[in-house]
C-alpha cells in the first residue's frame, strides 16, 4: 500500500468514525431533549388536573393573567428561535458573518424575554401579591412551571455564548459542527415549550 | 401612547414577522431529509403556530387583558 493509498484511507476512516460518532451525539441529544419533554409534561398535565378540578379559575383573590405583555415577550422568543435557524443555516453556507450576527442576536433576544419575565415576576409579586408559596395551586404551578423554562432559557444563553467562543476560537468546521445543531436544537425546544406555556397560562 | 397598545403592536408586527419567517423556512427546509431535519420541521412548525397565537393575542381574538393597564 502506498503512502497516499494509506492517507487517503486513514482520512477516511476518521470520516466514517466522525460521522457514527455524530449520528450517537443527535441521538443522545434528542433523548435529552425527548427526558426534558417528558419532565415538562409531568409539570403541565398536573397543573390542568389541578386547573379542572377544582372551583374556577383563576381561584377567587387572584386576576387572570394580561396577555399583552406575555405576547410581545412571546415574541421576543419566538423571533430568537428563527434567528438561530438561520444561524445555523448561515454556518453550513459558510456566512461566517451572518452566522454570528444570528447567533449574537438569538442572545440579546433571549436575555430580553428573561428581562420580560422577570419584569412580569416583578409585578406579580409586588403588583399583585401572587407568590410561589402563597397563592395556593395557581402561584406553585405558574412560578414552577414558567421558572423552570426560564432556567432553560438560562442555561441555552450560556450555551450561546460559549458557541459563539468556540466559533471565534476556531473549534467548528464546514463538516463539523454538532454543537452548533446542538445548540439550534436546545433552543428550538425552549421555544416550542414556551408556545405550551403561554397557551396554558395566558390563553385558556 | 397607552403601553398595552404598544405591547399588543410589537405582539402582531413579531407575530407576522416569525410566522412568515418560520413558515418560509419550513417550505425551504421541506425536502431534507436526516433525523434531525425531520426535528426541526416539526419545530418550525409549532413556532410558526405559536407565532400564529401572539399575533391572536395581539389582535385581542384570544387572551385576557384587565381594563386597568396590569402586567
Amino acid at each position: 500500500m502506498s503512502v497516499a493509498t494509506l492517507g487517503h484511507d486513514v482520512h477516511g476512516d476518521a470520516d466514517q468514525l466522525y460521522l457514527e460518532v455524530r449520528e450517537l451525539r443527535l441521538q443522545g441529544f434528542l433523548l435529552f431533549l425527548i427526558s426534558d419533554c417528558v419532565l415538562f409534561a409531568s409539570f403541565i398535565f398536573a397543573y390542568l388536573y389541578l386547573r379542572n378540578s377544582g372551583q374556577g379559575w383563576p381561584p377567587p383573590g387572584i386576576h387572570r393573567l394580561d396577555v399583552a405583555f406575555a405576547a410581545w415577550n412571546s415574541v421576543v422568543l419566538f423571533g430568537s428561535g428563527a434567528t438561530m435557524h438561520y444561524a445555523l443555516e448561515n454556518y453550513k453556507h459558510g456566512k461566517w458573518m451572518r452566522y454570528m450576527g444570528f447567533l449574537l442576536a438569538t442572545i440579546v433576544l433571549g436575555v430580553g424575554f428573561l428581562g420580560g419575565q422577570a419584569y412580569e415576576y416583578n409585578h406579580l409579586i409586588f403588583g399583585e401579591h401572587v407568590t410561589w408559596g402563597g397563592s395556593g395551586i395557581f402561584g406553585a404551578s405558574f412560578f414552577t412551571l414558567t421558572g423552570m423554562h426560564g432556567f432553560h432559557v438560562f442555561v441555552g444563553v450560556c450555551y450561546l455564548t460559549v458557541l459563539v467562543l468556540q466559533s471565534a476560537a476556531g473549534v467548528y468546521t464546514r463538516g463539523k459542527y454538532f454543537g452548533i445543531t446542538a445548540g439550534t436544537l436546545y433552543w428550538h425546544f425552549v421555544d416550542v415549550i414556551w408556545v405550551v406555556l403561554f397557551s396554558i397560562f395566558y390563553l385558556i | 401612547m397607552n403601553p398595552v397598545i404598544i405591547e399588543r403592536l410589537g405582539a402582531v408586527i413579531g407575530g407576522i414577522v416569525v410566522g412568515i419567517v418560520a413558515f418560509y423556512a419550513l417550505y425551504k427546509d421541506w425536502n431534507a431529509t436526516g433525523v434531525e431535519n425531520q426535528v426541526f420541521k416539526l419545530m418550525l412548525v409549532l413556532l410558526g403556530i405559536g407565532a400564529i397565537l401572539a399575533l391572536l393575542a395581539g389582535l385581542n381574538v384570544i387572551g385576557f387583558t384587565p381594563p386597568a393597564k396590569g402586567v
